[in-house]
């Protein structure tokens, strides 16, 4: 079953920024890529994992006596051998302080499904819905192939975002069911994009393109991280990448650090960034550039 | 609709006389004027007095207050008259419950929480007047033996089960101004002359009506004397501008309130002189102006199509009445005051909504006051806004921009489900599509109820604490309510209910008991002429409203902690029936001693909560609630009104909870319960949507005496075009569900600052981030500073940038 269900870090409701309107934007677990400022680390990882907050930790020691595998530790910074915790989660029941937190649970299509239909009447109010976000949910394909139809016949306008790595083939079959996929560009030039994120960019690119060409709606976004793509070499590039495949809008994420404090929390994946945040205002000139060649930039945050 | 209407000034600076005007109130601290108590004092201990019918003694009472106490003209005022001699300042009312105050009165200037001032020799002459009205105050008369009287007296002085707020007076009305600023005092008097001839002079409703002849004449000789006041002032004025303000308000006092008005301003200030007098005559506790935007509005048009007043003019009024109601504080002892917080005195206004006949009665005065209430952000008047099916856009627009730019005030209420609540309670379609908001959140007819409608707050868990253990409170020996069997014998959850609602009805028989003998009180020692001539109803039958003079007559009895005693019986639920882990009596055991297992107190808390979107947690408490408005339903007050439950607490879910053990909620013993019908402290944590539809499991048409929900939100969430569209969203899709009412409260970068440094407090608290995924409590404290900081740049349009999400 674990093969066919994937891990959900949480299903958040009343998202007002992942999509039109009043949405809930589901989180799965699992990404190929591994972006240097991910703000979802805990997404990564397609398994359930544990995460330990030492700041809520009392001392208390439940989890020392919950953990069947002996993978509690007892320095202050880290309370888990991820070498052999299997993330059964038991040190996270036994805690008193919610210091221990089970990442990823796993919702059966139907469980989903009736998670979403709760807030149908906003998503109709608001002209909302679901957006499936992640990590990277083109990796469940199996899943959401059984999710969109179901999604489909209650009415519900679903989002899909992703970093644009996937198969297509796997993938071409879900784009009757998605109203809007909203694509994120990284890099355009393939060796800074691996760089940055462990892979090239040519299958991106090229399923960018091939999207353009299905018809589904497609919102380019860019996480803008401050002298790692915001030069104005890639500007020029994305631009007329954008333009080539008629697109007029860009939608910038500018770069937050917020997902730092999660690293230290789960067994190391990345390292941090260990940049400062883009204030949205000093994105001007960036925002200029892209006028220049033709492309408005819309700033999110 | 004139062009201004759609063009909204929200940063309006309002103009620099009321800004004046805000600064003095807000400056002036709070005091406790002693003037009505010992003018009070001075009539009914003069022994001539002593003969003549109560509503006769009670007309010449406050008809002596309203003569003797000091008239104050402040600097830059139009709108005149003083509730008290202090610029803002409380009354006492050493009749009814004033005394229980009087105990206290010397910590008042120097207590933590709302400090009143009051001078020494302030105090040492109220102090004087403490054993005349200790035998004579209302909970003394109460009931006649004296096993009873101790009994009532033992409990009421630190209620445990439930809180009698009519011991300190009724009041809770929307009075009819419509009617005042039509015929005047002596259009009531006329009336009230001519019912009188059908009745013998030894009548009952004789002397009522003649009580209400005093108090209709004091009332018109209390606007004369601010004319007098404003003519010498005018004399004596050096500035030609100020002169003629003065002037203006002697002619207008000198008209208002004895005749009618010809004017906005002379109704505006007519209904001031009533709002100050019928605070004075029982309680100063939810008078309520009511609808103002329709009252006024044929006054409003008049005068503009005369061309004697302009948009900005009615504002200025508008907002200057508005200040004014900030000049009176309820003044409350120590307990009180854990009871009902702040110094909120409860004046509602109510704007939009539908007319009688269910048109759509919005107009530019409510968008007036909707600016009003934006712009100045103070502590009364409460101000409600009606939304409707036919609500036009601009108006629900309006209310969205103003509740998402912080203001946390209109409160919203859905016509959809008071109406039909109100119809269901007896009133007729007419009555129930003109209905305003008294005091907190409850729905009256203005002019035609008495309701009484914060005659009680109830305590819902410890009914479930007297079910568990055999009708004894935890750590007692004797029985407060039914004998219930041994938790051992409850075996199985249909038993426990079955306990529970055995409970119930005892202590509702018992608070009906209490209510009743309170409300025969009222009737008889404290008659209410000027409250009754405001009411429709009472003149024509010559019968005071404490009769059951007016047309409708309700009383309202606030159930508080629902949200705990339904998640209690969901743990019993869960714990002892389906999942075994306990057995009831071990379980009872370890409630009866605070939780001193820490595992299963921890097991308990994490369970399910209402207000998550847990079908199973959320049915509990909307039986709860069902089973509490059954049982109460089943009662009549003595004025023939039903009673009906009401989901507010004011504070008492903090005192409540103090002197309640621990529930199986996993609540602690005397930590507070859920506020109103919110969620059990910090346990909503899915968001409002999840929040909104648990609270609508709630049956809201049968919890007619009106509903509060608090919910907060994040400022950065309702930033902008899409936050407003997103809340209006929101609230239509609520209130589509079938929700009664809501209250806003944007978080500000205080609250935020406070999360920061007690997490645990606020684990509801999100942060919406484009994609990303976390609450407040799981940032780093560095992280948490850049979200206040961004807070409170959000707040207020500094930042405009679009949140990046398509047109909504």
């Amino acid at each position: 079953m674990g093969e066919v269900i994937p891990a959900v870090v949480d299903v958040q409701r009343f998202s007002l920024h992942d999509g039109p309107g009043i949405r809930t934007t589901i989180f799965f677990k699992g990404c190929l890529l591994r972006c240097a400022w991910c703000h979802n680390p805990e997404a990564i990882r397609r398994e359930p994992e544990m995460a330990f907050h030492p700041d809520r930790c009392a001392g208390e020691q439940r989890c020392a006596a919950a953990c069947p595998r002996g993978a509690i530790l007892s320095g202050p910074e880290q309370r888990i051998d991820f070498t052999s915790c299997d993330a059964c989660g038991r040190c996270a029941d036994a805690c008193h302080h919610d210091a221990l937190r089970l990442i990823g649970r796993r919702y059966a299509v139907g469980a989903l499904v009736s998670e979403i239909v709760k807030d149908r009447d906003y998503f109709e109010e608001s002209g909302g819905g679901v957006t499936l976000s992640g990590g990277e949910p083109t990796l469940h394909a199996a899943y959401l192939g059984a999710l969109l139809p179901r999604l489909a016949a209650e009415h519900i306008h679903v989002v899909l975002q992703t970093c644009g790595l996937f198969g297509w083939d796997q993938t071409v079959s879900l784009l009757p069911w998605i109203d809007l996929v909203q694509f994120d560009l990284k890099h355009m030039d393939s060796a800074a994009h691996a760089r940055l994120t462990g892979a090239g960019n040519e299958r991106i690119l090229e399923n960018f393109a091939r999207l353009a060409e299905s018809g589904v709606a497609v919102e380019p976004r860019m996480p803008v991280i401050p002298g790692l793509n915001d030069d104005p070499e890639n500007v020029r590039a994305t631009a007329r990448f954008l333009a080539r495949h008629g697109h007029r809008t860009l939608r910038c994420l500018p770069y937050h650090d917020f997902g730092e404090a999660k690293l230290s929390r789960l067994a190391p994946i990345l390292a941090p960034l260990g940049r400062p945040r883009l204030d949205p205002a000093a994105l001007a000139p960036f925002t200029h550039r892209f006028g220049k060649e033709g492309i408005d930039v819309v700033v999110c945050d | 609709m004139s062009s201004s209407a759609t063009e909204f000034r929200r940063a309006a600076i309002p103009s620099s006389r009321i800004a004046r005007l805000k600064d003095a109130v807000q400056q002036a601290a709070p005091a406790v004027c002693p003037e009505r108590a010992l003018l009070w004092t001075e009539y009914f201990a003069n022994r001539a007095n002593r003969a003549k019918p109560r509503a006769i003694q009670a007309a010449e009472a406050l008809a002596l207050v309203l003569a003797r106490k000091r008239v104050r003209i402040h600097p830059d005022e139009l709108v005149v008259g003083n509730f008290s001699s202090k610029r803002v300042g409380g009354a006492i009312y050493p009749e009814l419950h004033g005394v229980a105050m009087l105990r206290e009165i010397a910590t008042f200037p120097h207590r933590r929480v709302n400090p009143l001032a009051v001078a020494r020799d302030e105090i040492a002459a109220l102090q004087r007047i403490v054993p005349f009205w200790a035998p004579r105050m209302l909970g003394f008369r109460v009931y006649r033996s004296p096993w009873s009287k101790a009994t009532f007296l033992r409990e009421q002085l630190a209620p445990r089960h439930y809180i009698l707020n009519e011991l300190a007076g009724i009041a809770h009305i929307v009075p009819d101004y419509a009617n005042l600023i039509a015929i005047g005092t002596s259009g009531i008097a006329k009336e009230a002359r001519a019912v009188q001839r059908r009745h013998g002079t030894a009548s009952e409703e004789w002397a009522f009506l003649e009580g209400v002849g005093i108090v209709a004449d004091a009332l018109a000789r209390f606007g004369e004397r601010y004319a007098d006041a404003a003519e010498r002032l005018a004399a004596r004025e050096s500035d030609p501008a100020r002169r003629a303000e003065l002037a203006l308000v002697a002619a207008t006092c000198r008209r208002v309130p004895r005749f009618g008005a010809r004017s906005f301003a002379e109704a505006v200030q007519s209904i001031t002189f009533a709002q100050i007098a019928v605070n004075l005559e029982s309680l100063d506790n939810g008078i309520s102006p009511g609808r103002l935007d329709q009252l006024l509005l044929p006054y409003y048009l008049r005068d503009c199509a005369r061309g004697v007043l302009d948009r900005e003019s009615a504002k200025e009024w508008l907002a200057a009445f508005s200040i004014k109601l900030c000049e009176v504080v309820p003044v409350f002892s120590d307990t009180a005051t854990r009871m009902h917080g702040g110094l909120m005195s409860g004046q509602a206004v109510t704007i939009g909504g539908t007319d009688r006949a269910g048109r759509d009665a919005t107009n530019e005065l409510t968008y007036i006051i909707l600016e009003i209430a934006d712009e100045l952000r103070m502590r009364q008047p409460n101000f409600h806004a009606r939304l409707h099916a036919g609500a036009p856009h601009p108006y629900v627009e309006r209310v969205a921009e103003v509740l998402c730019g912080g203001a946390n005030a209109p409160a919203l209420y859905n016509d959809a489900v008071i109406v039909p609540a109100l119809r269901a309670n007896g009133y007729t379609a007419d009555d129930a599509q003109d209905y305003a908001v008294c005091g907190c959140v409850e729905p009256v007819a203005p002019g035609r109820t008495f309701g009484s409608t914060d005659a009680s707050l109830f305590n819902l868990p410890i009914v479930l604490e007297l079910a568990l253990n055999e009708g004894r409170r935890f750590g007692t020996r004797r029985r407060s309510g039914a004998r219930t069997p041994h938790p051992s014998r409850l075996r199985t959850m249909d038993d426990v209910r079955a306990a529970f609602e055995t409970q119930l009805s005892f202590q509702v028989e018992r608070l009906v008991r209490d209510l009743q003998a309170v409300e025969r009180a009222h009737r008889k020692f404290h008659p209410t002429p000027l409250t009754s001539m405001l009411l429709a109803g009472c003149v024509e039958r010559g019968t005071c409203s404490t009769a059951g003079g007016a047309v409708y007559n309700g009383s309202g009895v606030q159930g508080v902690g629902a949200s705990d005693t339904g998640d209690s019986l969901y743990a019993i639920a869960r714990a002892v029936f389906a999942e075994q882990r306990i057995e009831l009596p071990a379980l009872v055991d370890q409630l009866k001693r605070d939780l001193p297992d820490a595992d299963l107190g921890a097991y308990l808390r994490g369970l399910d909560k209402f207000g998550n979107d847990q079908p199973e947690a959320d049915a509990w408490t909307a039986y709860v609630v069902e089973v509490f408005t059954r049982t109460l339903g089943a009662h009549a007050n003595t004025r023939g009104g039903p009673y009906t439950t009401g989901l507010y607490s004011m504070t008492t879910h903090q005192y409540f909870g103090s002197r309640t053990g621990a529930s199986a909620n996993g609540r602690r013993r005397g930590a507070p319960f859920a506020s109103g019908i919110a969620p059990a402290d910090g346990m909503d944590r899915a968001g409002p949507t999840a929040l909104f539809n648990s609270v609508n499991r709630i049956d809201f048409e049968s919890v007619r005496n009106g509903a509060n929900l608090n919910a907060r939100f994040d400022p950065h969430a309702l930033r902008g075009r899409t936050g407003r569209a997103a809340f209006a969203a929101l609230l239509g899709a609520y209130f589509r569900r079938g929700g009664m009412q809501l209250q806003t409260n944007v978080l500000d970068a205080g609250v935020l600052r406070e999360a920061r440094a007690h997490p645990e407090q606020h684990p509801h608290l999100l942060v919406r981030i484009s994609g990303y995924c976390a609450y407040f409590g799981d940032l780093t404290p560095e992280m948490q500073d850049e979200i206040i900081r961004r807070t409170e740049h959000g707040v207020g349009g500094g930042m405009g940038a679009s949140s990046g999400t398509g047109p909504a």
